[in-house]
């Protein structure tokens, strides 16, 4: 049992460092996370007889390098359709001395190959979570509702194609950087986007919140320069902040602007407030901190009782010009709507450009009814929700726009 | 590693000011993948309504005129190059001309 626990620690304490450490080394995805895995297993059964080592993470830092030197001159010597030879026990004498070369940190070395653009984006994030945090082909799977054949089948297309294409083990160029830390921040975005979907926190995508928020700081821990990185890690904490106070007892979501701010969580949005004050020190303004500042200025509510509108669109108006999207679009109209009036804000509704079919779009049907019950108008507002509630929404929103439906027909 | 990089295009493109420029970019990129020795080889292709496809169906092979996938881009040229890796290869890649609109395919090539 001993064992086990230490063996925990050390992979919760130094399990991505390692993992990341061998996959560079021997340049080998698939190789490095079998040789952790069977690392593991022999610490479970060394420790528990001899007792665990001085410093378990370098011992299965140690262990799983000599196993993927033993795999990889074994394969070696399969394709050379030699005779296979005898594979050497790793003696207790080279193993500890071996544990005093320090662990590389890799980490961000990795980050960049796992989210390399020549990657599909939906394997990018799969392959990061699976060969950097170590979690398992079933979790990634349950997180992004697929099946685990499907994940799996992903996961191997993706690594196949980082040894055949021969994807680079380095740190991108200075020509290519804007282009690879876009592909690493957009990765990280829809991981957290996929974790802040469910209100309720309840499913295996709060796994993915947390890795979200793991990942985003140690990127931001990686690259203490790059502004965006540092907006990303901020949006991320300010938007996790509130997950206590999205969904009541009932289970039913409760929107940003009615949430008891006692509820946030100060430690986080504390974090977020120093790494948006550093990335301002950088003076290089961008689309993730432009989205922290927003969320920001709705934390500031906890302290001012009162959320700066004005400011809000303000900050959507810039947002726009640097990335559009339908999304920002219907938010910054439902700002407006806040600023300067309801009238105003369904002005800037009707004008969104969104995709096709905009009226089967749950946003733009849940802002259009906010937007009319703003205005008085119930009945366009009933119909509104009714159009949002056909749609399809997740658990917690159908209850909200249920108990608004309600609510405007008590009158 | 030898990398292929296909060049997909318009080939109805006619403009002839815009048809020198390519020209003058690829002699260019020929000089310089040359210069650096990542050159192997590269060819433009003549139009897609002079290719033949020859397919072989349950072991039965039949002749077609035309290319093998009738898409809006035809693949009019390539470069066969020696890169270390593909972001080299990719780097490559990006500064093959074509115009406003088409599109570069690079594929590795399975070593002998």
């Amino acid at each position: 049992m001993e064992a086990e626990r230490v063996l925990a620690q050390a992979v919760s304490d130094a399990g991505d460092r390692i993992r990341a450490a061998l996959a560079i080394r021997f340049r080998d995805l698939d190789l490095a996370e079998e040789a952790f895995a069977f690392a593991s297993l022999r610490a479970v059964e060394t420790w528990g007889r001899d007792g665990p080592p001085r410093d378990p993470a370098a011992w299965l830092y140690a262990v799983g390098r000599r196993r993927a030197f033993d795999l990889g001159r074994r394969a070696q010597v399969r394709a050379r359709a030699a005779y296979d030879v005898p594979e050497p026990e790793p003696d207790p004498e080279a193993i500890v001395m071996a544990a005093f070369e320090p662990i590389p940190d890799e980490r961000l070395r990795l980050i960049f190959i796992c989210c390399h653009p020549a990657l599909a984006p939906e394997a990018r994030i799969a392959l990061t979570l699976r060969t950097l945090c170590g979690l398992s082909v079933p979790r990634i799977a349950r997180a992004w509702l697929t099946s685990e054949v499907a994940m799996g089948q992903r996961l191997t297309r993706a690594k196949r194609k980082i040894r055949e294409a021969k994807i680079r083990f380095e740190i991108p160029e200075p020509d290519a950087w804007g282009e690879r830390l876009d592909a690493v921040l957009a990765t990280l975005e829809i991981a957290y986007a996929q974790a802040y979907e469910d209100a309720a926190g309840a499913s295996d995508a709060a796994d993915l919140a947390a890795e979200s928020l793991r990942l985003s700081g140690l990127l931001a821990e990686l690259l203490p320069d790059e502004p965006e990185v540092l907006g990303l890690a901020a949006m991320i904490r300010l938007a996790e902040s509130r997950r206590p106070a999205r969904m009541d007892d009932a289970g039913v979501m409760v929107p940003l602007s009615e949430q008891e701010v006692g509820l946030w969580d100060n430690r986080l949005i504390g974090e977020a407030v120093i790494l948006l004050a550093r990335a301002a020190e950088l003076g290089r303004s961008g689309p993730y901190q432009l989205m922290a500042a927003i969320h920001g200025v709705h934390a500031a509510r906890r302290d001012t009782g009162q959320t700066a509108w004005p400011r809000v669109v303000a900050l959507y108006d810039a947002l726009m010009r640097v990335r559009p999207s339908a999304v920002t679009a219907v938010n910054r109209a439902v700002a407006l709507g806040e600023a300067q009036g309801a009238e105003q804000g369904m002005a800037a509704l009707a004008a969104v450009e969104g995709p096709d079919r905009i009226t089967e779009w749950l946003p733009y049907q849940a802002a259009r009814a906010g937007l009319f019950a703003k205005a008085g108008r119930t009945a366009e507002a009933a119909q509104a929700l009714a159009a949002a509630l056909a749609l399809d929404p997740a658990p917690a929103e159908r209850l909200f726009l249920e108990q608004r439906l309600r609510n405007l027909k008590a009158g | 590693m030898q990398y292929l990089l296909l060049i997909y295009g318009d080939e109805t493109q006619k403009d002839p000011a815009i048809l020198q420029d390519i020209t003058a970019a690829h002699m260019r990129l020929g000089a310089e993948l040359a210069e650096s020795g990542a050159m192997v080889g590269g060819n433009r292709l003549r139009p897609s309504e002079t290719a033949t496809t020859i397919r072989t169906t349950d072991g039965t092979q039949s002749l077609h005129d035309g290319p093998y996938a009738e898409t809006r881009e035809q693949l009019g040229g390539y470069y066969m190059i020696e890169a270390p890796d593909l972001d080299a290869a990719i780097a490559w890649g990006k500064k093959i001309p074509g115009g406003p609109n088409y599109a570069i395919e690079v594929r590795p090539v399975w070593a002998m």
